[in-house]
């Protein structure tokens, strides 16, 4: 796992670069808006996904291997016996699992040290941030594998349910896009939309909270079904005990509001002089949207308008009326594209998705006068015509020999 | 001799199926029991729920006299299972020193117990690629390194030579005169005849016999015969 990590690591760092370069006006070719070019979304974002993809192809079967090894070789019934409670033991094995999870991160910080080396740009707080997702995604795989390889009888069908899992929030991802209600509520916690929320450098405490709650769940389950000497009946009522506790927690969990923008761009929020207006509405707002799920403005509206109302509104309720406009027989409906907005008993429509015209909708339905606004944006981006040099003697020669030695030492 | 371990009545299923049908037996101090029956009598279920591994429907188990609730089993008993090829990355040495470290044994104990099993050719050599015979010598050394009052060890002789065979036995007799007590399913008679005190007789999950030979013979209505002659009277 360590050599293949690198090797994607290196991979996605090499595109990275030459991408930003080219963005940043590099092979004179025309550049991008300054401010558009964040080391975030261009560098350590594409870079790190490599872990991403880890922790859904690779890093789940080291941890179904650390249970399912030892029930397939008989050691299971050894360690049963050794001194210590099973707590205990899977504990000090979640901590061997996410040790080797932060190892694997070796070629991950040595491709930040080289950007840094180009003259790059790096803000700590936001690559904290992402590194902070990436250790709780690694966490939930191996919470979530170590409770298949616990459950299932061998590793091949706990590695099966595994797969099942990751593909089943991917599709959940894909339905709930725009859909709005419970399911996109539930799709904001599978893996991949957790980590896009530390990859858009926000801190959501109920995501962080969320996640830790499913991964120690996954460790208590795997205790549950290994626990000597109890009968199939016991566990099934164990089981459905601790899914009524992680349930009433996780819900709980999500009604955490607490959040913090982290980017160096503040991109997850309004503008400050606009939060401080937002601070003062205490009315519910109630929006609903007639925007297809597939509808582009639909996505910006979410990305740029909706999620950072839903940190400074507490009481907002968005409901998309709209559905899929790509069936044969579909039509548009008359209200199509419409925005409503509803406050106090007041009701005002726009169509527009651009964040100023929305605010100015919610301040003249809260009957706030808005001071005219400047552009309060201070970020300068980060161009950088660089090149990615050393990168393929470092991830694709030094350190698949430097596994490989490690590997042969601990052997020998 | 005093009684160390009391099972009374202990029944097992598989679903519907029963393993074990009121079994009850009692193990003394210091002594060396054997567990006999044919295949598929239920010994090594037997074991897997004397040692707290595997629920049971219903029974008791008492330790010194005292009740000794499953999840307490591991404060008086250890077993160790048959076919088992466990912790294959591992060497010889790391294990023992493991056990060794873990149960707070002295060196000579460990040096000693390398030296009758003819450990320290191992030493280097990782459990996964071990052959059978120095599996189950490892695996011993490992069984005798645990401080537990009662070891149970499943077919300890399979995959020993005769030489072999004879040394561990020894050592067995051993570990009983310096106060441990032990309990050894096996399936060769002659082995059991040379080696156990006594000896439980299993069959379709019910205990048919428990004794010394004397005890068995008189049993199965055998005037003279050696435990091969007992068993099959009994079983």
């Amino acid at each position: 796992m360590l050599i293949f990590v690198g090797l994607l690591v290196g991979q996605g760092f090499t595109t990275a670069v030459r991408l930003y370069a080219e963005m940043s006006g590099g092979g004179n070719g025309p550049a991008a808006l300054p401010q558009g070019l964040t080391p975030l979304d261009g560098i350590l974002v594409p870079t790190w996904g490599a872990y991403d993809l880890a922790a859904t192809l690779l890093f789940p079967f080291v941890a179904i291997r650390l249970i399912a090894a030892e029930k397939e070789s008989g050691a299971l019934k050894l360690l049963l016996q050794l001194p210590g409670s099973l707590l205990t033991k899977l504990g000090a094995k979640g901590v061997a699992l996410i040790f080797a999870w932060i190892v694997s991160w070796i070629p991950g910080i040595a491709a930040i040290l080289l950007w840094k080396s180009y003259g790059g740009h790096v803000y700590c707080p936001e690559t904290i941030n992402l590194l902070f997702g990436h250790l709780l995604r690694g966490l939930l795989a191996a919470g979530f594998a170590v409770a298949a390889a616990a459950i299932a009888e061998t590793a091949a069908s706990a590695a099966i349910v595994t797969l099942g899992f990751t593909v089943g929030t991917w599709a959940l991802d894909f339905v709930a896009a725009g859909r709005g209600g419970l399911i996109q509520q539930l799709a904001t916690y599978t893996p991949t939309a957790a980590l896009r929320t530390f990859e858009h450098g926000l801190l959501r405490l109920n995501i962080v909270a969320v996640i830790l709650l499913v991964s120690v769940a996954g460790f208590v389950l795997a205790a549950i079904w290994i626990h000597p000497g109890r009968t199939r009946r016991q566990q099934t009522v164990w089981t459905t005990l601790l899914m009524a506790v992680l349930l009433t927690l996780s819900v709980g969990a999500t009604k955490l509001r607490a959040s913090w923008d982290e980017s160096e761009n503040h991109r997850n929020s309004f503008a400050s002089a606009d939060e401080q207006l937002l601070k003062t509405i205490n009315s519910p707002l109630k929006i609903t949207v007639y925007l297809s799920p597939e509808d582009p403005r639909l996505t910006d509206y979410e990305q740029n308008v909706l999620q950072k109302l839903r940190r400074m509104m507490p009481d907002l309720h968005v409901e998309y009326v709209a559905g899929s406009q790509t069936g044969l027989f579909e039509n548009a409906s008359d209200h199509y594209g419409e925005i409503w907005y509803e406050m106090n008993g007041q009701e005002s429509m726009e169509r527009s998705t651009i964040e100023e015209v929305v605010l100015d909708q919610i301040y003249s339905l809260s009957n706030i006068n808005a001071t005219a606004r400047q552009d309060q944006s201070d970020f300068p981006g980060y161009p950088l015509n660089a090149q990615p040099k050393y990168v393929a003697l470092l991830f694709y020669l030094v350190w698949p020999v430097f596994v490989a030695l490690i590997w042969w030492f601990v052997r020998h | 001799m005093d009684q160390l371990i009391a099972v009374e009545n202990l029944t097992k299923t598989f679903g519907k199926r029963p393993v074990l049908s009121d079994v009850s037996f009692v193990v003394n101090e210091s002594e060396v029991l054997g567990l006999i029956g044919p295949n598929g009598a239920g010994k090594t279920t037997l074991f897997e729920c004397l040692s707290g591994l595997l629920p049971t429907v219903s029974g008791r188990v008492t330790y010194r006299k005292q009740p000794l609730v499953q999840s307490q089993r591991n404060k008086a008993l250890f077993y160790f299972p048959d076919g088992i090829s466990p912790w294959s990355e591992q060497t010889v040495n790391q294990m023992l020193q493991f056990f060794q470290q873990l149960y707070s044994r002295t060196r000579e104990r460990l040096d000693e117990l390398m030296a009758v099993l003819r450990l320290d050719e191992l030493l280097r050599a990782r459990l996964g690629t071990l052959s059978k015979g120095e599996r189950k010598r490892v695996m011993l050394g490992l069984g005798l390194l645990t401080p537990q009052p009662l070891l149970l060890l499943d077919e300890p002789f399979d995959g020993l030579d005769l030489r072999q065979t004879r040394d561990v036995m020894s050592l067995l007799r051993k570990e009983t005169s310096s106060g441990r007590t032990l309990m050894l399913s096996i399936h060769q008679l002659v082995d059991a005849e040379r080696v156990c005190d006594r000896v439980v007789l299993l069959n379709n999950g019910k205990t048919v016999a428990e004794g010394d030979f004397a005890m068995l013979r008189a049993h199965a209505n055998l005037k003279d015969g050696g435990l091969e002659e007992i068993f099959l009277a009994l079983t």
